[in-house]
């Protein structure tokens, strides 16, 4: 019983272990990802000392595709953390203040849904210079829409459900209430639209990195990275398939994981 | 006919009249928030984008040139003939080729187009294709892929799915061209802008072919997903027990499986089908610029890039209020498709 339990928890540890893996590659690469340290060997194939080869600019590969990883999942996740964050201050607002606020906020977020991420992208790059930030920010905003209305959803759901008004039956208010009925109730869903979020901002983020908005053509990110080496797609087309199969690994882990089932 | 019988239909034709009142606000007002948000962007942009173009800056000049675009009256009224120059398509010249934006906008739009008609064309009919066939035949094998699609549109991207493409089929086997709409030793027919109907118009089947072999994999690579969003929402909807309820009646009464499922079936499961290709119209939009990148194809999706990143006044205002009133036309249509098509299964199941 304890194997098939573990066993259970195998998609959790893999999607963890990938996340940690791909985070570690902010701290530490086997060679600078940025410097052109092998020029004279470049578009050189795997070695023992450079295990994916040498890209087109005479950067180790691997150092670049560590790191990229780790700026992908680490733009992602913030870009993820400022879209729950305001949507679920928007929530609170519109919850607090249901016909004055409210029905502002949620004519607001209805306009706001038909408006394409990239054209919010485009939009902060009118008057912010090309940088991740800038991406962050745009990917961040643009999935607030899709956010809001899956939390609202959440919420609703759970307060109205019968545990939540027994507890309010027995006395339990404000904090106290939201604390032992509510959150716990309300994790596993916040898990799972987490989970969609981060996949949706990674994707996004890799797709306006690699339409060439990232700003520095030297920072490594997937997206980013596979633009770069598109151009080599007859000598080493294993520079411009790797970053897209990584990315994928990736998000297919943790769209398989368990967290919080 | 008895009142009883116009009545409902009085009904539902004020419903739609509504419908419609609701629609036409939704599109003024959100088309009126995304010029002001662009205007307040253009506002606020930390260069001026005249100076930028002009060498040798000299005060005197750049305070002419904005006087002459008009850059200097007061906001409202930029603001008002802004979103006035842009209903009448007196959009300007480009700040960096000197062309008019109006121009270029004619020149570029049918390439995207083309290509995402004919992506979400194939997407829908392949999605609908692959799940009614697995149905109808009972080859559950056959929604295997269906339950794969739609993991892929969350974890693949599409940028990447292109490449491959590419790779396999053009640089490997050889069989398709690596990018561009046309090939440069031919000379394109042009009437219209959209090259598989130009062809068509001047009756030129060399063309036709060409200009198709140029598109088969674009539009392969962007109804990947749409294709997988179909798929998955009429597999759900499938799953309903109402439905099944009525495919085992009509398959009882003897009806062919084709007449089951392309005909009746297929009605009643279509309106949610719109609707989610409607409110995927962003994604799709983001997934055309995307795909016109990979096989530098010549259309809107790198020309609006390039003008935010040049600062080009005229392109971004005007040309990126375009591809909102594309999305939310795609929006409004399905919408109201969907609601018609809901209608037509009201009427019938109250009958």
């Amino acid at each position: 019983m304890k194997a098939l339990i573990s066993l259970r928890r195998l998609p959790d540890a893999w999607a963890s272990f990938i996340l940690v893996f791909a985070l570690s590659g902010l701290l530490f690469t086997p060679y600078p990802s940025r410097e052109q340290a092998f020029r004279d060997r470049a578009l050189e194939g795997p070695s023992w000392a450079h295990p994916l080869g040498i890209d087109g600019l005479g950067r180790d590969f691997f150092s670049r595709l560590w790191e990229g990883s780790g700026h992908t999942v680490a733009l992602a996740v913030i870009a993820l953390l400022i879209t729950l964050g305001v949507a679920a201050l928007l929530v609170s607002i519109e919850r607090i203040f249901p016909n004055s606020i409210g029905r502002f906020v949620r004519m607001g977020v209805g306009l706001w849904v038909a408006f394409p991420v990239i054209f919010i992208g485009l939009l902060l790059l009118v008057f912010l210079n090309p940088s991740p930030f800038t991406l962050v920010l745009a990917v961040g905003f643009g999935n607030l829409a899709f956010a809001f209305r899956q939390l609202r959803v959440f919420w609703m759901a759970t307060r109205n459900a019968l545990y939540v008004q027994s507890s309010e039956v027995l006395g339990s208010r404000g904090w106290a209430l939201f604390r032992w009925a509510i959150w716990p109730n309300l994790v596993p869903d916040i898990f799972a639209l987490a989970r969609l979020l981060f996949a949706m901002s990674a994707l996004e983020l890799s797709g306006l990195a690699f339409l060439g908005l990232i700003g520095d053509p030297d920072f490594a990110e997937l997206g980013a990275i596979l633009k770069q080496n598109q151009p080599y797609l007859y000598q080493a087309p294993a520079l411009a398939i790797l970053p897209g199969a990584i990315l994928s690994l990736i998000l297919l882990s943790v769209h398989l994981s368990r967290f919080h089932r | 006919m008895s009142d009883a019988v116009q009545e409902p239909a009085q009904a539902v034709k004020q419903s739609r009249a509504r419908l419609l009142l609701v629609e036409i606000r939704r599109f003024v007002l959100i088309f009126l928030a995304a010029s002001f948000f662009l205007f307040l962007a253009l506002e606020s942009m930390p260069e001026d984008p005249v100076s930028l173009r002009v060498k040798n800056p000299d005060p005197e000049r750049i305070a002419e040139i904005r006087d002459s675009l008009g850059l200097n009256d007061p906001w409202l009224t930029r603001y008002v003939r802004g979103v006035g120059d842009f209903l009448t398509l007196d959009w300007g010249e480009s700040l960096i080729s000197g062309r008019p934006v109006a121009g270029e906008v004619a020149r570029y739009l049918p390439a995207t187009l083309e290509l995402a008609v004919l992506g979400i064309l194939f997407g829908v009919s392949f999605g609908l294709a692959l799940v009614l066939s697995a149905h109808a035949t009972g080859w559950t094998w056959l929604l295997q892929p269906v339950r794969g699609m739609g993991a892929l549109g969350l974890t693949v991207p599409i940028f990447w799915i292109g490449i491959l493409f590419v790779l396999v089929f053009s640089v490997q086997l050889g069989w398709l061209p690596v990018g561009g709409r046309f090939d440069f030793a031919y000379e394109a027919p042009r009437i219209t802008g959209f090259l598989l109907l130009d062809s068509l118009l001047v009756w030129d089947l060399h063309a036709f072919w060409i200009a198709c072999r140029h598109l088969v994999l674009p539009v392969l690579t962007l109804g990947l997903y749409p294709a997988a969003v179909v798929a998955g929402t009429l597999e759900a909807r499938l799953g309903e027990s109402f439905l099944e309820r009525l495919v085992t009646a009509l398959k009882s009464r003897g009806f062919s499986p084709a007449r089951v499922w392309g005909r009746h079936v297929l009605r009643l499961v279509s309106g949610p089908v719109v609707t989610v290709i409607g409110t995927q119209a962003g994604a799709l939009l983001g997934g055309a610029v995307l795909t016109e990148t990979v096989y530098s194809w010549p259309g809107m999706g790198r020309f609006l890039v390039d003008g935010v990143l040049n600062r080009d006044l005229f392109v971004i205002q005007h040309g990126l209020l375009l591809v909102v009133v594309l999305a939310l036309c795609i929006v409004t249509v399905s919408d109201l498709i969907a609601t018609r098509l809901d209608h037509q299964l009201q009427n019938r199941e109250d009958s």
